[in-house]
């Protein structure tokens, strides 16, 4: 066990400091390039007595900077959901993404700046993530119940992924009624979201998402233990001393809503809860304190690789970053369900 | 460790969200660098010669095709406000058609200038009422009214021209949405900018097959939209026609088209969008330009 | 001491078990046999709390275990159940510590990683230690969910209260040699002055032969109680299974069946 242990620790360690790299590239590399002294100056602009920042400073300190760290949560929202997802539903091959949280999130945001163009609601930035909630809630339940268990209490992977492709379905295509009875502008915003982009980024969304992932992951940490036993069957689990009903409920919970809160901000980003825990369990088992630790940072890291990407290759335009996140994530979908290891 | 994790992260979070105000900040460069971000600025830019001052303009600019030269920043609803800043640009020009909003919010934010026009070019003289808007902006104020002369004098003898047609044909005008993937079908009355679609084809002696529902340009899925319109002429826009690879076959297959009379007499064809969707200091010699299209046998 | 009275479990309208009393004292093995449908595993799931009867109570020494909680519980009480089906990467010690759940919370302590290594050394599964559980086979799976099992009740103090394992068919998919391998080393841990031990089996031969008291069930309720040369006569056992049974004495009064 001491081994396993140290390894795990080394890992994360090794972990903690690819993310550092990664955040300082994102800083750095952009449609406007920054130097490290070009960034130190832009924060010490910040303390009293400096003369106003510039206008690349402010764009540094306005944009850039909120948006790297925006970036570093919201991979961190999407790790941590598909590590919960997977040991939730006991299998490998889920992700808010393929089961429909992140397309409800996306509705309830739709629909919220529908209505706050027609009822003329105060769009105050509070009450976007309530929206995007209680649509990722709405959705992701609706599949929970309709993927009926087997008798050893299991969801059937299959039934799960085609109840989640049909809600998916269902969730998108009135996003799409949304953006026809919308008003042209809106209608717009809409269809673009559902291929995420992390360019409406901004310190007020960073505060907010950073509250969900970093209470949503300290209270995921704490259930772990429960989790584990999970692992193992629900009866089981339930001879360890575990409530399984309740687990359920508080860990689906903290799901929808870490996912919700990101995709509110950001659109719907797929397969990064998918590929993020799969990589963990290669480098270092299945304990699930462990997963929701390392699948923090692993997602953080490499949403923020797919954000440069989007950033970069076509500069000064920006891919939606859902294209990257695709472009890798599919394959891997491929490769796992091809697997002969995974029970279904 | 994962507290130490969790501390830096919040100190670092807590750090730049403390960061959320500032003042006014002056531009670094002297001389005028405008974004534009509508294609038919633009084009009246490069009539007016006012051009070394764009340093940034949108991917639906196509006219003139000098245009090319300049950096695009990507499509107008899909805008980022780094990749426009990047260009240091003194001011953003547009027509009011940017997103998406969080990005417009974000340029606010910066107290980016923005400027917008305000006459529009929804006729002729609305045309000519820009160009001369413009002109004043630019200094090149000799040159919009040259323009606006010659758009005059175009005008008269296209619609002279026009005089000589003697059939009204049935014209239905389909364009590619590009923010949302579809095809759109043009109503009477609408189409661009204040319905320039509508009235130069209507100005080139032909009619509008399709009826306005009030909402504009309407989605194609419907394929009883042309069908029951059942337009002499199709013209496809530019983007829209290269999209299928100017292949007939593939354009007849587009939902109603294929039972239409202009099916049937082949009189399907491919017009510029900077042509037809917008008045502007081409638009006198575009009518007669339309009006030969239309006409084509 | 475990005690169940009157106890009826329902479902919709059909009771699986009606009005069962029975108890259990610890120090040895009480085996539930019966054919199929007869409540045998609604029972152990009952006493084992992981159902709530409609009526009836179960009490462990005397106290009424409806109202413990479910973490309370599983530091006297474990359940070994068929083979268990894990869909991710567990090595075999991982699997084995997940019964020493209930007694930590946060990180294991250095007892219960002794504990650990202790009942992986009793059960000859130490060399698969870091191997992952879905590569053994179902023997050496069996043998990692018994440790797993032994570990949560597995203690180097006195503790004031007894022990509580169940076995809900363990057996199934063990070949002969390791079902016998399993009886026994059920056996030498029910011996244990405080351990209360119930378990269900289909083979009535295993049952004659380890059980110390049997407890034959039909159709949801209790057809025969006590030593098992009392219970598995030829009459009842044709009457309850439907099939005719030969006796044979072997040596020290134990029974064999013979089956047509």
């Amino acid at each position: 066990m001491t081994t396993q242990h140290g390894r795990r620790q080394l890992i994360l360690i090794a972990l903690v400091a690819v993310s550092l790299l990664v955040l300082i590239a994102s800083i750095r590399y952009g449609a406007i390039d920054f130097s490290m002294t070009e960034i130190s100056r832009a924060l010490t602009s910040l303390l009293p007595g400096r003369p106003e920042p510039t206008l690349d400073q402010r764009i540094f300190l306005e944009l850039r900077f909120p948006r790297a760290i925006l970036c570093l949560l919201v991979g961190a929202s999407l790790g941590v959901g598909g590590t919960l997802m997977q040991a939730l539903f006991r299998n490998p091959i889920v992700e808010p993404g393929l089961v429909g949280t992140s397309s409800g999130a996306a509705f309830g945001s739709a629909l919220f700046f529908v209505l706050g163009g027609v009822f003329h609601i105060g769009t105050s930035l509070w009450s976007l993530p309530v929206a995007a909630c209680a649509g990722g809630i709405i959705s992701t339940y609706l599949v929970f119940l309709l993927a009926r268990p087997r008798e050893d209490g299991r969801a059937s992977i299959v039934m799960l992924l085609l109840t989640g492709l049909a809600v998916n379905a269902l969730f998108m295509s009135a996003i799409g009624f949304l953006s026809y009875i919308a008003r042209d502008p809106q209608a717009r915003s809409i269809t673009f979201w559902s291929l995420g982009t992390l360019s409406g980024a901004s310190w007020k969304a960073v505060e907010i998402v950073a509250l969900s992932t970093i209470l949503g992951s300290i209270v995921a940490v704490r259930y772990a233990k429960q989790l584990n036993a999970l692992m193992i069957g629900e009866e089981e689990a339930t001879y360890l001393g575990v409530n399984v009903n309740r687990l359920k409920w508080i860990i689906l919970s903290v799901n929808v809503v870490i996912v919700a809160v990101a995709t509110a901000f950001t659109g719907v980003i797929s397969f990064v809860g998918l590929v993020v825990p799969h990589i963990l369990r290669m480098l270092g088992g299945a304990d699930n304190r462990f997963l929701i630790v390392g699948s923090a940072l692993t997602g953080a890291t490499l949403l923020t690789l797919a954000d440069l990407i989007a950033r970069l290759s076509v500069r000064p335009a920006e891919l939606p970053i859902g294209i990257v996140t695709s472009a890798v994530g599919v394959p891997v979908f491929i490769f796992l369900l091809r697997r002969r290891q995974y029970v279904f | 460790m994962r507290r130490l994790i969790i501390l830096l992260f919040s100190g670092l979070v807590l750090f730049g969200a403390s960061c959320a105000r500032f003042h006014n900040a002056p531009t670094d460069s002297k001389d005028a660098r405008y974004v534009v971000i509508s294609p038919i600025y633009n084009e009246v830019i490069w009539a007016l010669g006012a051009q070394n001052t764009v340093v940034g303009i949108d991917l639906s600019t196509t006219y003139p095709p000098e245009v090319k030269n300049v950096q695009t920043v990507g499509y107008h609803r899909a805008l980022s406000a780094e990749g426009i800043l990047s260009l240091h640009p003194t001011a953003i020009i547009h027509d009011n058609n940017i997103g998406p909003p969080q990005v417009v919010q974000q340029l606010q934010q910066l107290n980016i200038p923005m400027k917008t026009f305000t006459a529009k070019n929804d006729s002729c003289d609305g045309a000519k009422a820009l160009i001369r808007e413009m002109g004043a902006y630019f200094h090149k104020e000799s040159r919009a009214e040259e323009l606006c002369n010659t758009l005059d004098t175009q005008r008269t003898a296209s619609l002279e021209k026009v005089k000589q047609y003697t059939d009204h044909p049935r014209v239905a005008v389909i364009h590619f949405g590009r923010a949302s993937n579809v095809y759109l079908v043009v109503g009477k009355g609408s189409g661009g900018d204040g319905g320039g679609v509508s009235q130069i084809i209507e100005l080139a002696g032909g009619e509008m097959a399709v009826e306005n529902t009030g909402r504009g340009m309407q989605r194609m899925e419907s394929p009883e939209i042309i069908a029951k319109a059942n337009p002499d002429v199709i013209l496809l826009t530019d983007y829209g026609y290269d999209r299928l690879g100017g292949a007939t076959d593939q354009i007849k297959a587009l939902p109603g088209v294929a039972t239409s009379n202009a099916a049937r007499d082949n009189r399907i064809f491919r017009i510029e969008e900077n042509v037809l969707n917008y008045f502007g200091p081409r638009s006198g010699e575009n009518i007669a330009k339309v009006a030969e299209i239309i006409h084509k046998k | 001491m475990l005690v169940g009275r009157n106890i009826t479990f329902r479902v919709g309208s059909k009771d699986l078990i009606s009005d069962i009393s029975a108890s259990f004292a610890p120090g040895g093995l009480h085996l539930i046999v019966g054919p199929n449908g007869a409540g045998k595993s609604t029972l152990v799931k009952v006493l084992a709390r992981l159902l709530h009867p409609q009526s009836g109570t179960v009490e462990y020494e005397g106290a009424d275990v409806s109202h413990a909680t479910e973490a309370e519980l599983a530091k006297r009480r474990a359940v070994l159940s068929q083979a268990i089906e894990i869909a991710f990467p567990l090595t075999v010690r991982e699997v084995v510590l997940m019964g020493r759940y209930p007694h930590f919370s946060g990180r294991p302590g250095p007892t219960d990683e002794q504990i650990v290594d202790e009942v992986m050394e009793h059960f000859d599964v130490t060399e698969f230690k870091d191997r992952y559980y879905q590569s053994l086979s179902g023997g050496e799976r069996q043998r990692v969910n018994f440790a797993r099992v032994l570990a949560q009740l597995w203690s180097h103090s006195a503790i004031d209260s007894c022990r509580y394992l169940f076995l809900d068919e363990p057996l199934t998919f063990l070949d002969i040699r390791h079902q016998i391998d399993f009886m026994k080393r059920i056996r030498s841990f029910t011996n244990a002055a405080d351990v209360v031990t119930v378990g269900v089996v289909h083979d009535l031969n295993l049952a004659a032969r380890f059980a110390d008291q049997i407890l034959m069930l039909d159709g949801g309720r209790i057809v025969a109680n006590g030593a098992p040369s009392e219970v598995l006569t030829p009459e009842r056992i044709r009457q309850v299974f439907g099939v005719e049974p030969t006796m044979v004495q072997t040596g020290d009064a134990g029974i064999h069946l013979i089956f047509n």
